[in-house]
């Protein structure tokens, strides 16, 4: 398989982690998608025109996109019901907190956008705010609900190390830990020290 | 159910049609959401503030749209919108992220408020149009990805079409378009788009 991207980016360390943990990174071809555009690829500009990033060419020739896909793909097809239960309320879970985490993610990449392309005159502080509250919120739902995030890796939990990950590396300044005890507990205490976290840290 | 929702969302609708499709609709309880008050009434049940988010009766949230229709998929007896296994099953995920993804790319080409005040538009605004145009290129090009069964693929690119017609206007995206043009318009027959067309706010 080969996995198209743009380092460095949370979205593609959920897939990298997500491979590691199902055992299967060593199948993942990695092709960065600024030194090889992905357009003589005729399979993948039809199903990906947009040219989002990561997206996965399977063995079998299926373009895939986005991240939330190629991990469900990753863990249905190469035998990760722990990653992604089946069916079921674990299912859901593992879902919605994948959702929530990605959610974190765009609104942290695009505060980071707007740093590094608009000069700070254009920029808006609502708009903003209005970003850096969103996370704030997912933050506080999930500090509240450590206790139920548990020690194995789920799409779910490997999305919210990611999006904590990233915070370190973009916000460190804003410090998350500071008011969400719970959280930075259970990320010590589960991802910190994991290999496939910390075989996927971004370069300082 | 509940559905956190409004009529001006491509991803909402995107959830009523999936829902109407499998004979689900009459089990979602619509509370409409508005620009001014979304955070305030979706962020308990959704700390992101996001609509479309679906709430069970044992106060369960789920969100983002696909993981609601993929629930919505297992509440059913008829074919399913999302094929259970196999190639069948990751072309229509792909196909509903394409879908999906041109929905964002309109969203935020509308939003620019440079369209609105006749300014010149941003160039990010020009890069967003040129993405989105040349992805209604590759999907008149390759019209026979859109043929076969209903799945959320389908459902997905139609309301993205919709949507185009909505917010930026027909002009937009129709002309030199015929093919793409014509499968929208078969596809807004279905009932379960009819019933949900989107409303300008009052």
């Amino acid at each position: 398989m080969k996995l198209f991207y743009a380092a460095p980016s949370p979205f593609v360390r959920k897939v990298l982690i997500s491979a590691m943990e199902l055992g299967i990174a060593d199948r993942i071809e990695r092709i960065d998608a600024a030194t090889t555009p992905m357009a003589p690829d005729a399979a993948l500009a039809v199903a990906n025109p947009l040219a989002k990033l990561p997206a996965l060419m399977t063995d079998e020739g299926e373009a895939l996109y986005d991240s939330s896909v190629i991990c469900e793909y990753l863990a249905t097809e190469h035998g990760g019901s722990a990653l992604l239960p089946a069916s079921g309320p674990e299912r859901w879970t593992a879902l919605r907190l994948q959702s929530l985490a990605d959610g974190m993610l765009d609104a942290a990449v695009l505060r980071r956008y707007e740093v590094a392309m608009r000069p700070e005159e254009h920029r808006s502080k609502e708009w903003d705010d209005g970003q850096r509250l969103k996370v704030a919120r997912a933050l506080d739902v999930l500090d509240r609900d450590a206790a139920s995030l548990g020690d194995s890796p789920t799409l779910g939990t490997i999305a919210v190390a990611c999006a904590l990950g990233y915070l370190d590396f973009r916000f460190a300044s804003e410090d998350w830990r500071a008011n969400h005890p719970n959280l930075a507990r259970w990320h010590e205490a589960n991802w910190a020290a994991r290999p496939s976290f910390m075989a996927t840290k971004p370069p300082a | 159910m509940k559905l956190h929702h409004s009529p001006r969302s491509p991803y909402v609708r995107k959830v009523r049609v999936a829902a109407h499709e499998l004979g689900l609709h009459d089990r979602l309880e619509l509370i409409e959401a508005t620009v001014q008050n979304v955070i305030e009434q979706v962020s308990p049940d959704n700390p992101l503030g996001q609509i479309p988010t679906l709430v069970l009766d044992d106060g369960t949230a789920l969100y983002d749209s696909p993981v609601i229709v993929d629930f919505l998929d297992t509440l059913h007896d008829a074919p399913p919108l999302i094929p259970r296994a196999g190639p069948e099953r990751w072309r229509a995920l792909g196909q509903q992220a394409l879908g999906d993804a041109m929905m964002d790319q309109a969203i935020a080409i509308y939003s620019d408020p440079a369209r609105k005040l006749g300014e010149p538009l941003s160039s990010m605004t020009r890069r967003r149009t040129d993405r989105l145009e040349r992805c209604l290129d590759t999907l008149e090009t390759n019209l026979d990805e859109l043929g076969g069964a209903t799945t959320i693929g389908l459902i997905s690119v139609g309301c993205a079409l919709g949507y185009l017609d909505f917010r930026l206007k027909p002009d937009f995206w129709r002309p030199g378009r015929a093919a793409l043009a014509a499968w929208a318009d078969r596809f807004a027959e279905r009932p379960s788009m009819r019933s949900t067309p989107h409303l300008p706010a009052e």
